[in-house]
């Protein structure tokens, strides 16, 4: 929890400051952070288990699954951390994940046929109570909301 | 697979989600009788998976045996994982985080004893 603190602050407002400055793994960043990692968990196990159990099967969603896993664990982390480059990652990562739900939810539904096996992201993630669909909106949002924030933290306070 | 800890589990699930809404809205952190709840019901998890891998036999497709038991390990994750993070939260935040894992475990629990009913 001790990482970006550029410059020294005196003392006396460093502590109440810190605990005020936007983080995007704080506050609501908390909830986020457990079901991305949650997902990343999931995802990363079902990968596992669809491409060592039966691969031949469904190569392509089982594919998909492991690139979502690898995505959600890569969000997970961007978003805990929280640093300048941890969000531009996440941002990077949460953006691909939206445009991947999106493609291969509208893909399933057109072909169901190349769809044999469920994905985290076939059916716009229905599998999972559409959280695949919900969630990088509410990350994006939750993002830009942090950045906002600590721009106008910046602005009061732009010696910080 | 257990139906009395399966319910047991479910129960303890309960009691941890409706401790953790009661200090969200009380605006309470972290606190012993939390960690004590949290505790228990991972004790009754860990007997979940010692019950689950010594019965996991009965089920004959490999793969389903395997999701099975990869669901025994994944739920034990969940309590101290949510926990972790709501200690380090100073806000509400922090209760929905256990709130959401209390829940999450309980859908795990469902789960696994659907695994179980489907294939044995």
């Amino acid at each position: 929890m001790s990482e970006t603190t550029p410059t020294t602050p005196t003392p006396d407002q460093s502590a109440a400051a810190d605990a005020e400055r936007p983080h995007t793994g704080h506050g609501f960043g908390r909830v986020l952070v457990a079901v991305y990692g949650l997902l990343a968990l999931a995802a990363t196990g079902r990968s596992i288990l669809q491409i060592t159990e039966y691969f031949d099967r469904a190569p392509v969603p089982f594919l998909l699954s492991a690139v979502a896993a690898l995505i959600y664990l890569v969000a997970t982390y961007g978003l805990a951390r929280g640093d300048r480059t941890s969000v531009r990652l996440a941002t990077i990562a949460l953006t691909i994940e939206l445009a991947g739900v999106l493609v291969v939810g509208t893909w399933s539904v057109v072909d169901p046929a190349a769809f044999p096996e469920k994905t985290v992201w076939s059916h716009f993630g229905a599998g999972y109570g559409y959280v695949p669909l919900l969630l990088p909106i509410v990350g994006l949002w939750w993002i830009r909301r942090t950045a906002r924030a600590t721009a106008a933290a910046d602005e009061a306070a732009p010696r910080r | 697979m257990l139906q009395p800890l399966t319910i047991v589990l479910l129960v303890g699930c309960l009691a941890l989600g409706l401790l953790a809404a009661h200090h969200l809205l009380r605006r309470r952190l972290v606190d012993d009788p939390l960690i004590l709840v949290g505790a228990a019901l991972e004790v009754a998890l860990l007997v979940q998976l010692v019950v689950g891998l010594a019965k996991s036999g009965a089920i004959a497709n490999g793969a389903e045996r395997a999701t099975f038991i990869a669901y025994l390990f994944t739920v034990l994750l969940v309590v101290p994982a949510s926990v972790v993070i709501a200690v380090k939260e100073k806000t509400q935040w922090a209760m929905a985080v256990v709130l959401g894992g209390a829940f999450v475990v309980a859908i795990l629990v469902a789960r696994l004893q659907q695994v179980w009913s489907l294939n044995v």
